[in-house]
């Protein structure tokens, strides 16, 4: 407790949940400030990034087999396995990991974090706690809406330039994608933006003093949640592997 | 009653308190001085648990701090109130929010007992009519008061102040000064100030020590202070022009 671990900060979290409960009403307001002012810019970039999916694999498939008619079916796949969620995560990792990281950074060097402790206040609690459940809650959230999104573009792009129809992709997407595909996707999205509160607080409250240290703070929780999303991506596509 | 028993705190390889005996009698004001980065905060710290004594024994009010966990500390950082030396408001919190914190969490009080006592409290510092404002909207100096104000709201039965003048002007700093006396004579509140004000401590303590590389130099009286030949002691007098 003395010296904040990461996995100290993530026992005590959930150590606090069961003692003290969660302040809904903060997690609500978190749900609004980290995750829902997010929302265009991830609905921005799943476009670009699903519009880009289709024409790559078109142009690779035409190379090769001179025929892209099975690109609506493989994209789909891949957006909803990997495409959707992990671009949102990411963008989520640097949008409110930095915010985080420095609101916290900033509450621990002016030594609010010591005020609140001597108020009896659990900082666990009373930081970490609500910012994770919100994530967790944005996740499944937004990947539901980063899947929409990227479905729906990818869709359009079929038909502008891939000479297919609506239709056509529709079936495609009903013979590829399963409906464990979109599950495993929203576990997905929940625990990787699970992970960015948490790597988050722990740089915040373990900042050095002054600018330089929160600075410092934010660019260390950008990276790190970054680099944990990618690996923990790596190892839940290798489990839910074993569900196929 | 305070009480350091050989106790020491180092960070990495720099030993900042290094087997420091100390005793703060109860009901006394006592005044810590030091130069900067001499371990005045981390002495203050070690007391609420905020820092744990890496050796030694440490007692606050029979409470063994040095062996009680985090969780146990609650029960000593109820009798113990800090001001710290950064105003450290919440940021989110209005200022009568952040008065009422403590209240609302230690006490069962009625909502209108609450609004009387930080009423009371700001009053106490010179603040009173600011309660709606954003902790943003204040100077530094109005920052330090109101964290005073939200400490001393809590009435505890000790108080720890890091450097409570530093950065307020002459006015506030004799009413805080006041304050303090006040409250040592009115609730019998055991009070250490960390301070590097010679004449606030020359002016209101019952005691004073003086602290150096996690030494503890000499203490005494004001009157004893004034005698003293130690060189130190002598810088610290010449600031404040007294004889
Ligand atoms: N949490 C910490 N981790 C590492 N070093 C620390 C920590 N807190 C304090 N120190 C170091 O301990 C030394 C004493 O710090 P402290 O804040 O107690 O000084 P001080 O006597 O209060 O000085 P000032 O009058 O400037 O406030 C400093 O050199 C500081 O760098
Ligand atoms: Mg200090």
């Amino acid at each position: 407790m003395f010296k904040v671990t990461f996995a100290s900060l993530l026992i005590e979290t959930l150590q606090s949940l069961f003692q003290q409960g969660v302040r809904v009403k903060e997690v609500v307001k978190y749900l609004d400030h980290l995750a829902f002012k997010s929302l265009n810019i991830i609905v921005v970039c799943v476009s670009f990034a699903a519009a880009v999916t289709i024409l790559e694999a078109s142009f690779h498939m035409k190379l090769v087999l001179h025929d892209d008619s099975l690109v609506p079916g493989f994209a789909s796949m891949l957006i909803v396995r990997e495409l959707a969620v992990v671009v949102m995560s990411l963008l989520l990792a640097a949008k409110i990991g930095a915010g985080i990281a420095a609101e916290v950074g900033q509450m621990k060097i002016s030594e609010q974090i010591d005020a609140l402790k001597l108020l009896g206040i659990n900082p666990f609690n009373y930081l970490v706690l609500p910012r994770l459940v919100a994530c967790l809650i944005a996740g499944v959230l937004l990947s539901l809406i980063a899947n929409a999104v990227c479905l729906l573009t990818a869709a359009l792009v079929t038909t502008w330039s891939l000479d297919q129809s609506m239709a056509f992709f529709m079936t495609a997407f009903r013979r590829f994608v399963l409906m464990k595909d979109l599950g495993f996707s929203l576990i997905k999205g929940a625990l990787f933006c699970g992970i960015i509160p948490l790597v988050s607080c722990y740089y915040g409250m373990t900042c050095e003093p002054g600018a330089g240290g929160v600075g410092r703070a934010t660019t260390k929780s950008v990276v790190s949640s970054s680099i944990c999303i990618i690996v923990l991506d790596f190892i839940l596509t290798l489990v839910f592997s074993s569900f196929y | 009653m305070i009480a350091f028993k050989k106790v020491t705190k180092s960070f990495g390889a720099r030993t900042i308190l290094n087997e420091l005996d100390l005793e703060i009698p109860q009901g006394k004001i006592v005044f810590i001085l030091g130069m900067s980065g001499t371990g005045k905060s981390v002495l203050l710290k070690n007391i609420v648990g905020l820092l744990k004594p890496d050796s030694g024994e440490l007692y606050v009010d029979r409470f063994p701090v040095h062996q009680m966990s985090e969780h146990e500390m609650m029960d000593v950082r109820k009798i113990c109130g800090m001001v710290f030396q950064q105003p450290a408001l919440f940021d989110n919190l209005n200022v009568f929010e952040n008065v009422a914190y403590g209240l609302r969490r230690h006490f069962e009080l009625s909502e209108e007992e609450v609004s009387r006592r930080v009423e009371e409290s700001l009053g106490h510092v010179g603040l009173k009519g600011i309660e709606a404002k954003q902790s943003h909207e204040l100077s530094y100096g109005m920052k330090k008061r109101v964290s005073l104000a939200r400490t001393i709201a809590l009435k505890p039965k000790i108080l720890l102040f890091d450097e409570p003048t530093t950065g307020l002007d002459p006015i506030s700093t004799s009413r805080v000064n006041q304050l303090i006396l006040d409250l040592s004579n009115q609730l019998g509140t055991t009070s250490l100030v960390v301070s590097h004000d010679m004449e606030s401590a020359l002016k209101v303590a019952d005691h004073i020590v003086v602290l150096d590389k996690g030494h503890l130099l000499t203490q005494g009286t004001p009157a004893e202070m004034q005698e003293s030949t130690i060189p130190l002691i002598q810088d610290f007098l010449a600031e404040v022009g007294a004889p």
